[in-house]
């Protein structure tokens, strides 16, 4: 049976388990009129039929996926000629064809006996897998139903099991995020560690030249390259320090506005408005900042007697600040709105104006809050990578004017990692280690950011 | 409320002037709802004519007038969601900063009308200071918390003057002596009793002629709310004082009239004597026998 039709089976069987549990629990209590002497309610059980139905099952079949093709494979090796099994290059190569061979596609070795004959044992042995899943798939499903079938009657606490499992369910979805988090980070963990065997942690963290190319072929001419990160983290703070100075203000401004000033009826049709800004793909900001901002930055610096370089950290910043605005006016409108309205019922029956009540209560009573937004936006700058490939470029120079190109750690991530690569080039490697750091540094902020909402939170519980 | 009736009784016996209600006096009958009773005052610092408020369509006060007199308490009583909160808060324009909120009538504060283009609602709010039930001092120090008035309507010249207005006013309200030493500590560390002198000191600070106090002894415990009860004692001498208050009990312990609001209606006004022990309305002798409310 096809794995898919298999799975429908499954499907239809638990479908029917659970019919079955249900209308046996009310059976063995005697009619409906007798489901009072039941532990739990009829559906219970039939819940609990159509899992004793399913999860084994489902899990055998998982575990069945993901490791039939290891075995077959380990079989046909054997068939392979000693000296093609011997070398894991050649074997990669004829596991690879003999696979082709398989589904049907053209092959140079089509021809090979030796391959056609692994190939039809390969045949062979997935057509015994299938025979034997299907069979032990059934089994399972309908051995669960006549299981659960002989333990229901009044004493069987369906409902307990079914929330614990329930409940097992839930927490494993909730640890699958957890564990791609740790994936992820120990990956990146590990690809630094063989970087920084090549190039010392000092000379990357403190080194001020930033020229990743190296001869990959030992008669190539080239340089050597260097891995001094300083102009990246330079251009990265630069860039979102502009960011920041952009975000900010405007962002803080209109969330006073919307809060304290604006009627309900513009607050409402505002606020979707400017949380648009936030839907945006950034790829969209970064031609805007690349077509329109950079070069009304140049024409205006090349006014007043500035030479800016076409593309410009000044540019890039602008941008990301604009797309970063409703971050912070969001977050900040909502710890505005925490403030309880007692505080300002306070402040105006004391005769204080709007903005006294704004600038001595309000504001003082968000602030901690609106730091913790404001830290969120900036792991969200130091991470922005589109607009900064676009319209800041790609030149590592270890500068603090804004008016020339600067490039970030995210931005050469990419250009470490497109195209073609070696994976154990020191160039690629260099990618992870960038990563590391970048991580590193977001956590921390946003841990702090975190911590400081949070502090924030039990000022008025 | 089902014991006030029993709670009235004991305090009224603690009175030794007040003789409990003996129930059936009332003279007017339920559907009247013209005001019983004189509604000005001798010395009149507040006025109210005519007053009704909406809430957008809703109409939450109807055509109530009374006035506000100088040094003296005047209760308003009446079950809950009757009005007495949004009427205080006319007096002082609170109400002004509620969305749909709208108030007609005369409202004069020694005698200029307080919705006067000539009278700037701050200067009103520094004239007619307000305390709320949940006491709400500022995330600030006390010192800060008491400060905040005469710092912003520029009452002090410096730092000198400032701390005498700050003494002044905590001493006023009966809290000096419990913070004297610990005047830089957050105001939202005292005790509920403490935070609510701390805002009356806060509301006295600016001098204000009238002290509007929407149930402030709601949040508080016993024991607090019989100094804060001592403290609006004192304070009548220098202020007229209008409180709302869910106790009739209290009503009767620190105020000389009282209001009786019945569903945005003052139903009848009086000396609080009377209206406690011989009320002429029908509704209010059903109040405060504790038949509803
Ligand atoms: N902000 C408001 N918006 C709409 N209606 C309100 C508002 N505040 C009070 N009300 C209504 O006005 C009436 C009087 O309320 P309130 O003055 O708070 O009563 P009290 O203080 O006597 O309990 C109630 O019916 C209440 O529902
Ligand atoms: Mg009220």
């Amino acid at each position: 049976m096809q794995t898919s039709v298999l799975i429908l089976v499954l499907v239809a069987l638990t479908v029917v388990g659970f019919y079955l549990g249900r209308s046996r629990s009310v059976a063995v209590a005697g009619g409906t009129a007798g489901s009072a002497q039941l532990h739990s309610l009829p559906s219970y059980y039939g819940y609990l039929t159509a899992i004793w139905c399913g999860v084994p099952a489902l899990i055998v079949l998982g575990f069945w996926m993901a490791f039939q093709d290891n075995i077959i494979t380990h079989f046909v090796t054997a068939d392979l000629p000693a000296e093609t099994a011997a070398d894991p290059g050649q074997l990669g190569l004829a596991l690879n064809d003999v696979k082709n061979l398989v589904r049907g596609n053209i092959t140079s070795r089509a021809t090979d006996p030796a391959m056609v004959a692994a190939a039809d044992h390969y045949r062979q042995l997935q057509t015994i897998s299938r025979l034997a899943l299907t069979v032990v798939i059934l089994a399972l499903a309908i051995g669960g139903i006549a299981l659960s079938w002989k333990r229901i009657g009044p004493a069987l606490r369906a409902r307990n099991q079914v929330e614990a499992v329930v409940m097992v369910f839930l927490i494993l979805c909730s640890t699958i995020a957890i564990f791609t988090t740790l994936g992820i980070v120990l990956s990146v963990l590990f690809e630094s560690i063989r970087f920084f065997r090549i190039v010392p942690v000092t000379e990357f963290i403190f080194g001020l030249e930033w020229s990743p190319q190296m001869a990959i072929r030992a008669d190539q001419v080239g340089s050597t390259g260097a891995f001094g990160a300083v102009p990246l983290f330079a251009g990265t703070l630069l860039i979102s320090g502009i960011a920041m100075l952009v975000a900010v203000p405007i962002g803080l401004m209109s969330a006073l506005y919307l809060s304290e000033y604006a009627s309900r009826g513009f607050r409402s049709a505002a606020k979707p408005v400017l949380e648009i800004l936030a839907g945006v793909p950034t790829v969209v900001y970064g031609f805007f900042a690349a077509l329109v901002v950079a070069p009304q930055v140049r024409g205006l610096g090349e006014a007043i007697g500035l030479s800016v370089s076409s593309e410009s950290a000044l540019a890039a910043g602008l941008v990301m600040g604009i797309m970063i605005i409703p971050f912070v006016s969001s977050l900040s409108d909502d710890v505005i709105n925490a403030v309880p309205q007692a505080m300002r019922d306070g402040s105006y029956a004391m005769g204080a104006t709007r903005s006294e009540t704004i600038g001595r209560v309000i504001f003082p009573a968000a602030l901690p809050g609106i730091v913790g937004g404001v830290l969120l936006a900036v792991s969200r700058a130091i991470g922005e990578t589109m607009i900064v490939v676009m319209a800041a470029g790609l030149s590592s120079n270890l500068t603090a004017n804004p008016l020339e190109a600067v490039t970030t750690v995210t931005v050469q991530i990419v250009t470490l990692l497109v195209g073609d690569q070696e994976f154990d080039s020191p160039k690629t490697l260099a990618a992870f280690a960038l990563g590391l750091v970048l991580f590193v540094v977001t956590l921390t902020l946003n841990v702090i950011a975190l911590h400081v909402v949070r502090k924030y939170r039990e000022q008025y519980e | 409320m089902d014991t006030v009736s029993v709670e009235n009784e004991v305090i009224m016996a603690d009175d030794g002037i007040v003789k409990p209600v003996a129930g059936g006096r009332a003279t007017i009958d339920r559907d009247n709802r013209e005001t019983v009773g004189d509604v000005t005052a001798k010395n009149p610092r507040m006025r109210c004519r005519e007053v009704s408020v909406f809430y957008g369509e809703k109409q939450a006060i109807h055509d109530v007038s009374l006035d506000v007199g100088s040094n003296e308490v005047i209760a308003l009583i009446g079950p809950s969601g009757c009005g007495k909160s949004t009427f205080l808060r006319c007096l002082n324009r609170m109400n002004d900063t509620i969305d749909g909120c709208r108030v007609i009538g005369d409202i004069s504060l020694d005698g200029d009308s307080i919705f006067d283009t000539k009278m700037d609602v701050v200067q009103l709010r520094a004239q007619v200071g307000m305390v709320f039930q949940k006491p709400n001092p500022f995330p600030k120090s006390i010192f800060e918390n008491v400060a905040y008035g005469p710092r912003i309507h520029g009452l002090t010249r410096d730092k000198t003057e400032l701390e005498a207005v700050v003494h002044t006013s905590l001493d006023r309200a009966g809290l000096l002596d419990e913070v004297k030493d610990r005047l830089g500590e957050p105001g939202t560390g005292l005790s509920g009793g403490q935070q609510q002198r701390l805002c009356i000191a806060r509301a006295i600070a600016v001098n204000p002629e009238v002290i509007l106090m929407d149930e402030p002894c709601s949040a508080l415990d016993p024991i607090a709310t019989a100094r804060i009860e001592e403290l609006i004692d004192e304070l009548r001498e220098q202020y007229a004082i209008a409180i709302v208050t869910h106790s009739m009990q209290q009503a009767a312990r620190v105020s000389q009239r009282t209001a009786y609001f019945h569903l945005g209606d003052l139903i009848e006004i009086g000396e609080t004597n009377q209206v406690f022990t011989n009320p002429h309305h029908q509704l209010t002798e059903d109040y405060i026998t504790g038949r509803f409310g």
